[in-house]
């Protein structure tokens, strides 16, 4: 039985379609990556397959159950974790955990115990009887997921687990995700880090404008765009502005943009455009000092699919 | 098989309940003692009867019985005004419509904490008046029962003003003040049914308030101008009434 089963999904806001009749299954088991720009459906589509808002058409079940006409039982199957780290602050950890155990009907001893386990993983639990107005960003957001896994769910809902975080709070929580996935959990991931999808992702949908763009494996989907391959190269002096637009002057290459101390050339013939490079390099008596071919990454499908412009489009971008 | 959807309703209901309750007692912990549920629930009621008592329009004794009428309306509809909006701001809220429970568990809960804090301070009110004025009373069943339907109602009145989108605390105070005041003065508390304007009498009927404060006033000086059961069964309605409007604004305005 799959995980989630979307059809022919509709959301509109008075004359404003959010999401335009999707449709797309998680199986059982997946780890599946929601992208999409800022405003593209994805909170709207999360609402809708947690029960929070009515479709406007369409149907979603979670392991079978409608999600509108057997809510309850859809539910009781699902963790959430939003995307604002959204604990009572005038609680303690604990009060909290025991808050969400409750709302799940869990019995007194399995609540104890899975919650003293899931502060234990999160690193929480020495300071368990704080009020979590005193935890930090990093702690109430590991709070908040330890809230969606009380009840030990089998679909968990992870909207931008990661997004603005400590290191230390990043790599307890990609762990916890890794660890779900060996543990059979189903997760659906939304995210604006495209590097996260792609590392932990099986497969991935895109969605922009209410629309699912392309719904497909990372490597599948990178393979789609074959020709937005890539060389960067570095300059023993340097990356001016100047030399940006000789190098998009440069035979066979597409577009050009500086990353830090290289420029990234996008060209369907990678072997054309380093020679091109080694050239310019000569006749303006520099060195390149490295030069690596790339294929397309996960953010260079999603920019391709979602028409967003590289520099500020790109900001909706971690 | 009767036995297999009496255990389910007994499992649908318990599991309601439980969520109910662990919502309750969540607003117990955090918003009995915010500010504006003290000078909403607590000092308005306490103001208005010094001010009545400062105007010479009864004495103290005559006028507990609306003081405890007033204090269950302010206080049993003064916390889901400031707790539900905090919430929303808070993103708090969205975690109580995702829970898997129905939307009249979460009404009840929320309206269950504003029942428990009516239940409190009524009590305070009821203990201070029978020790500082030796208030007479005539039967207390009629009080207990009076203090009960009222805090209920008036929490699900507060509930389902809650509903109100805003992430404001001020406004849905705003909107549940014009509603309260009015009903003071038109459902017999200070100011008998029988002195008011016919127009005000009529409304005085489908005023909550009024049923309460029949009940209230009864216990207390035994004078009434309805039967006690009639009181009983239109603050039940009333309360029916309340939640049903809730429940429906709650999930049209989840979107």
């Amino acid at each position: 039985m799959e995980a989630i089963e979307v059809s022919h999904l509709v959301k509109q806001f008075g004359t404003l379609t959010a999401v335009n009749d999707i449709s797309f299954s998680v199986a059982s088991g997946e780890i599946f990556g929601f992208l999409g720009p800022n405003g593209a459906g994805k909170t709207t589509t999360i609402r809708m397959l947690t029960g929070i808002s009515p479709p406007t058409s369409g149907t979603a079940t979670i392991f079978g159950h409608d999600i509108m006409h057997e809510t309850v039982a859809a539910r009781q199957s699902m963790g959430i974790v939003s995307e604002t780290s959204n604990v009572y602050t005038d609680l303690t950890g604990w009060q909290n955990m025991m808050l969400a155990a409750q709302l799940y009907r869990i019995g007194r001893s399995e609540r104890d115990r899975n919650a003293t386990e899931l502060l234990k993983r999160f690193e929480l639990y020495e300071r368990r009887d704080t009020k979590a107005h005193g935890y930090s960003k990093g702690m109430r957001r590991r709070l908040t997921i330890a809230m969606g896994l009380v009840n030990s769910p089998r679909l968990l809902f992870l909207d931008e687990p990661t997004s603005g975080l400590d290191v230390e709070s990043n790599l307890i929580i990609r762990d916890m995700i890794s660890d779900l996935i060996r543990e059979g959990v189903t997760v659906f991931l939304t995210t604006h880090n495209i590097e996260e999808a792609n590392i932990l992702c099986e497969r991935v949908a895109i969605i922009d404008k209410g629309h699912i763009a392309a719904i497909d494996a990372p490597e599948r989907l990178k393979k789609t765009i074959q020709s937005v391959q890539s060389v960067e190269v570095a300059f023993l002096d340097g990356t001016s502005p100047e030399r940006l637009d000789e190098l998009r002057r440069l035979p066979m290459v597409n577009d050009a943009r500086k990353e830090g101390d290289k420029f990234k050339l996008f060209t369907e013939n990678p072997t054309e455009v380093i020679e091109g490079a080694m050239a310019y390099a000569q006749t303006h008596h520099t060195r390149v000092i490295s030069i690596t071919t790339l294929g397309p990454s996960l953010e260079d499908v999603f920019v391709k699919l979602t028409g967003l412009q590289r520099g500020g489009g790109i900001s909706a971008i971690d | 098989m009767p036995s297999i959807s009496l255990s389910g309703i007994e499992d649908r209901l318990s599991r309601e309940l439980v969520a109910a309750w662990a919502i309750a007692k969540k607003d117990v912990l955090i918003y009995y003692l915010r500010p504006g549920v003290i000078v909403g629930g607590v000092l308005f009621p306490l103001f208005m009867f010094l001010a009545f008592t400062a105007g010479k329009l009864a004495t103290p004794v005559a006028l507990v019985p609306g003081l405890i009428g007033i204090t269950t309306l302010f206080s049993a509809s003064s916390i889901e005004p400031v707790s539900v909006p905090i919430e929303r701001r808070m993103a708090t809220f969205d975690r109580l419509l995702a829970a898997p429970v129905s939307l009249n568990a979460l009404v009840l809960g929320e309206s269950l904490s504003g029942l428990l804090y009516s239940l409190l301070i009524a009590v305070v009110v009821f203990v201070a008046a029978l020790i500082i004025l030796m208030t007479p009373i005539t039967n207390i069943f009629l009080i207990v029962l009076g203090i009960l339907f009222s805090s209920l109602c008036f929490a699900t009145l507060g509930t389902l003003f809650a509903a109100y989108p805003t992430e404001n605390p001020g406004d849905i105070i705003s909107m549940v003040n014009v509603v309260r005041f009015p009903l003071i003065f038109i459902s017999g508390v200070f100011i008998p049914i029988a002195t008011l304007p016919a127009v005000a009498q009529m409304i005085a009927y489908v005023s909550p308030l009024t049923y309460a404060n029949d009940l209230i006033q009864g216990g207390y000086n035994g004078k009434m101008t309805f039967h006690p059961i009639v009181d009983v069964v239109m603050l039940i309605v009333f309360i029916l009434i309340f939640q049903l409007i809730a429940n429906y604004l709650y999930k049209r305005f989840s979107d």
